[in-house]
């Protein structure tokens, strides 16, 4: 390939004080080509992006090599230069869009300063031409939309302004640092669908910077792997995908992929025990649950739902952010209280039973909350965390049953017990989503509520964390709710799937008949937005073919 | 690297190591300065006798408005009391009434700040009007009002200070309150049957002390100045009583005729003293700071 390098590093090292953060990083960047990097959490993905135009964060020094950008190396520009550059050759897109935009001036008026910056325009014409670079980046209704201010767009609406903005100069590289964290998944499609074809269609070198694999597989020509500061593997996408070089890539490959599904109960024994109580162990007919809108309106928050749940089942809620799902989750343990319907467990309702009574059954149902960090007192320390819920259990009363029982738990998560001395902050992401599942377990529940259990998690760790659960619900014989917007892991884990859009359910199903055969077209959305490294591997399958 | 915070950039919050403590003082000059200086005023007030050279108290009438001198360190006042003797003893009545107000503002203030976050309803926001009525008006008005209602005794201006301070610390506790209630490690408590004292006394107070441990300092110093100020309008402590504010308005009759010392010591000792207080908040400020690095 002869195409025209853009924008290259040869031996880029940077280092905070005199620690390596950056590690003789060598990766170019080629005109039309899309290129991926991977990494874990402070594998130095963003340092690199920082240093591809010149603005290290403070602290951070160049020890080595250096960055090139048409046969120029940018520790020899001029501040004019380089701000040139930035903007004008090399365009950053960052995550959260919404922060990156100025909350007081209306996002039409800000695209056509950036446009007036760049180019000789009347402020009306650069007005008319923001209007039309709405267009483009696909915002319906732009004229409407250029008069809004940013809390009025939703995530996906801001992330397309932004990338206007970045396009507006005419830049040669894209450079997309996570730019699509925190949107839902079908707007993320949407959002790197736009990015991707446009950077294409005008010929631009474009790096995508994420945690994610899928996303990769999706949308890159080559892959590029960090660990640590260094670039581990570097090669063509599909040749990744074949068949990772290094041991680091493949032990990635491996934990993006599906786990192999969960088979019902009767198969094997992987699901429940023998039915001694016979009727499900949950079932929630008609709950609703209302929230009164700071404009007087009403949020139909649960709408009448009704799900039922088998003694040993895992029951899949998945929908996108706003459909109520963790609302759901947070009426069965009750937090939220309901407004109508009931919700039975085990032969009795508990819904509408006085907060009083309900103490008796909270040992056996228990949550698992989203943020790992924030769900843990910082102050306390990681045996008081697990020992809390141990006052709802009246068979452990002494002390020293109680710091048995946080040691069993702490082993039960796969953590050393040397951990439960430690605060949380002491702890890494994947130890306190562990340490969150030790508390809800303490009590031996046979309901657990997982809430988003995988999110936000780096690759490895995930899948571990999936393991573990997989794992924990076959030796307690759990029965749970897993409310998610990762339909990978729904595979892994999950008996049946239920889909909530709006408040309400819209369909409920085996989660291989859901997989393969959905129903409803919101569901097959869902689908469509999803970027299993499965399904570009097949694709590349059948071009080959 | 990525946006995602991760666990090694939550740095810790732990305040009990002294060594740490050790640390930070060198690495910060003015807190040394204000921690010397807080030493000073401690060790006036045990030790005053041994310190003092005459009777704070003691009128002498053919000593009135010395000048500095071997006799008088720092000169004598109208009444011929020696000014040093009084500021020495001036420091136990001006930070005791100091301390005791605002330290009661503090524990009757955290309480109902803790309350009135926690739980909302009318109860909360009529609490929270009265607050408003108590700081609406100028600190040195409702001083005065309150003093003079119940009488000019050193544990009257220690009242009337504790009660325009309360509404300073219960406001600070509510607003972490009402922001930590919604965190979710409350919801965790909830689901491991914590009852609401639990919740309010070990998951929401521990986390929401910071600013109010800070404000401490910040309302001791204020507090100097309001005793001094109160007494130099006349409404606080009266004569022959040593109280710094006392002290710089029994002098500012003469100021005018060049006798400067009876006015000038008292209110440089208030300065120094406002100053610690206000060198010991911004240090502790940083100290407490969980994105203080190790």
């Amino acid at each position: 390939m002869s195409k025209k390098i853009l924008l290259e590093t040869r031996d880029l090292s940077v280092a905070f004080d005199d620690k390596l953060a950056l590690d003789r990083v060598n990766i170019a960047l080629a005109e039309n080509e899309v290129l991926g990097i991977v990494g874990e959490t402070g594998a130095g993905k963003s340092l690199l992006a920082r240093s591809l135009i010149g603005l290290l964060p403070p602290g951070a020094e160049r020890t080595n090599g250096d960055v090139w950008s048409d046969d120029r190396a940018l520790s020899t520009m001029s501040p004019a230069e380089l701000r040139n550059l930035r903007g004008g050759v090399v365009s950053l897109i960052g995550t959260n869009a919404k922060a990156l935009l100025d909350p007081v001036q209306p996002v039409g008026e800000q695209v056509a300063t950036v446009l007036r910056s760049h180019r000789r325009l009347s402020h009306r014409a650069a007005r008319q031409a923001a209007v039309e670079l709405f267009r483009q980046v696909g915002i319906t209704d732009p004229e409407s939309r250029a008069t809004a201010y940013p809390h009025q767009l939703s995530g996906g609406m801001a992330q397309r302004i932004v990338i206007a903005m970045a396009l507006v100069a005419g830049p040669k590289v894209i450079l997309a640092d996570d730019a699509t964290l925190g949107l839902d998944a079908t707007i993320q499609v949407q959002v790197l669908d736009l990015l991707v074809e446009r950077c294409r269609t005008e010929g631009l070198g474009t790096l995508i910077i994420t945690h994610d694999l899928g996303i990769v597989s999706q949308y890159c020509d080559r892959v590029a792997i960090m660990k640590d500061g260094q670039i581990v593997e570097q090669s063509d996408v599909s040749a990744f995908l074949a068949g990772p070089q290094t041991t680091y890539g493949q032990e990635l490959l491996k934990a993006a992929k599906v786990r192999p599904t969960l088979i019902k109960s009767d198969s094997n024994g992987d699901a429940p025990q023998s039915e001694a109580k016979s009727g499900p162990l949950l079932q929630i007919r008609d709950m609703v649950k209302h929230f009164r809108g700071r404009d007087g309106g009403v949020v139909k928050a649960v709408d009448e739902i009704s799900i039922e749940i088998g003694r040993g089942e895992t029951l899949a809620l998945v929908g996108e952010s706003g459909s109520g799902k963790t609302t759901a989750g947070q009426c069965i343990v009750r937090l939220l209280e309901i407004d109508r319907g009931e919700i039975v467990f085990d032969g009795t309702e508990i819904g509408n039973l006085p907060a009083s009574e309900f103490r008796a059954m909270r040992k056996r149902i228990q949550m698992v909350f989203q943020e790992p960090y924030v769900a843990l007192n910082p102050r306390w320390r990681v045996e008081d965390l697990i020992s809390e819920p141990l006052s709802l259990d009246e068979t452990v009363r002494s002390a020293a049953d109680r710091r048995s029982r946080v040691l069993e738990m702490l082993e039960a998560v796969r953590l050393p017990k040397a951990l439960a001395k430690v605060f949380p902050h002491e702890l890494t992401a994947g130890e306190q989503k562990r340490v969150g599942m030790a508390r809800a377990l303490a009590t031996r529940p046979d309901f657990v509520v997982f809430d988003e259990p995988t999110t936000a998690l780096d690759i490895r760790v995930r899948a571990q964390i999936i393991d573990l659960i997989r794992t924990l619900q076959r030796e307690m014989g759990l029965s749970a709710l897993f409310i998610t917007h990762d339909l990978n892991s729904v595979r892994s884990l999950a008996h049946r799937v239920a889909v909530m859009r709006y408040g309400k359910i819209v369909e409920t199903g085996d989660t291989s008949t859901i997989f393969e055969q959905p129903g409803h077209d919101y569901t097959r959305m869902l689908l469509n937005a999803e970027l299993p490294i499965e399904r570009a591997a097949e694709k590349d399958l059948i071009a080959a073919v | 690297m990525s946006a995602v915070m991760t666990p090694d950039e939550t740095p810790n919050t732990d305040l009990s190591a002294t060594s740490d403590l050790g640390r930070f003082l060198v690495r910060h000059p003015a807190a040394l300065i204000g921690l010397s200086l807080l030493i000073l005023q401690i060790l006036a007030i045990i030790f005053a006798p041994v310190l003092s050279t005459h009777d704070p108290m003691q009128a002498n009438a053919l000593r009135s408005l010395q000048p500095p001198s071997w006799e008088n360190w720092l000169g004598t006042d109208v009444s011929g009391m020696d000014i040093y003797s009084r500021i020495i003893y001036a420091t136990r009545i001006n930070l005791l009434i100091s301390v005791t107000a605002v330290g009661a503002a503090f524990i009757v203030g955290v309480p109902i700040g803790l309350l009135v976050g926690y739980y909302r309803g009318w109860a909360s926001n009529l609490t929270m009007r009265v607050f408003d009525f108590v700081q609406s008006f100028p600190v040195f008005v409702m001083g005065m009002a309150l003093v003079s209602v119940m009488g000019q005794e050193i544990w009257n201006v220690a009242i009337a200070l504790g009660v325009l301070f309360t509404p300073v610390f219960a406001r600070l506790i509510r607003a972490e309150a009402l922001s930590l209630r919604e965190r979710s490690f409350i919801a965790a408590a909830k689901c491991s049957g914590a009852t609401d004292i639990k919740i309010l006394f070990r998951h929401i107070l521990p986390n929401a002390l910071s600013p109010a441990i800070v404000q401490i300092s910040i309302s001791i110093g204020m507090a100097i100045l309001l005793t001094a100020g109160l007494s130099f309008i006349g409404a606080g402590v009266r004569m022959p009583t040593p109280e710094w504010g006392l002290m710089v308005s029994t002098g500012s009759q003469q100021m005018i005729l060049g006798i400067w010392w009876v006015s000038f010591f008292p209110g440089l000792a208030i300065i120094l003293s406002v100053l610690s207080f206000a060198l010991i908040a911004d240090a502790a400020r940083d100290f407490i700071d969980p994105r203080r690095a190790r």
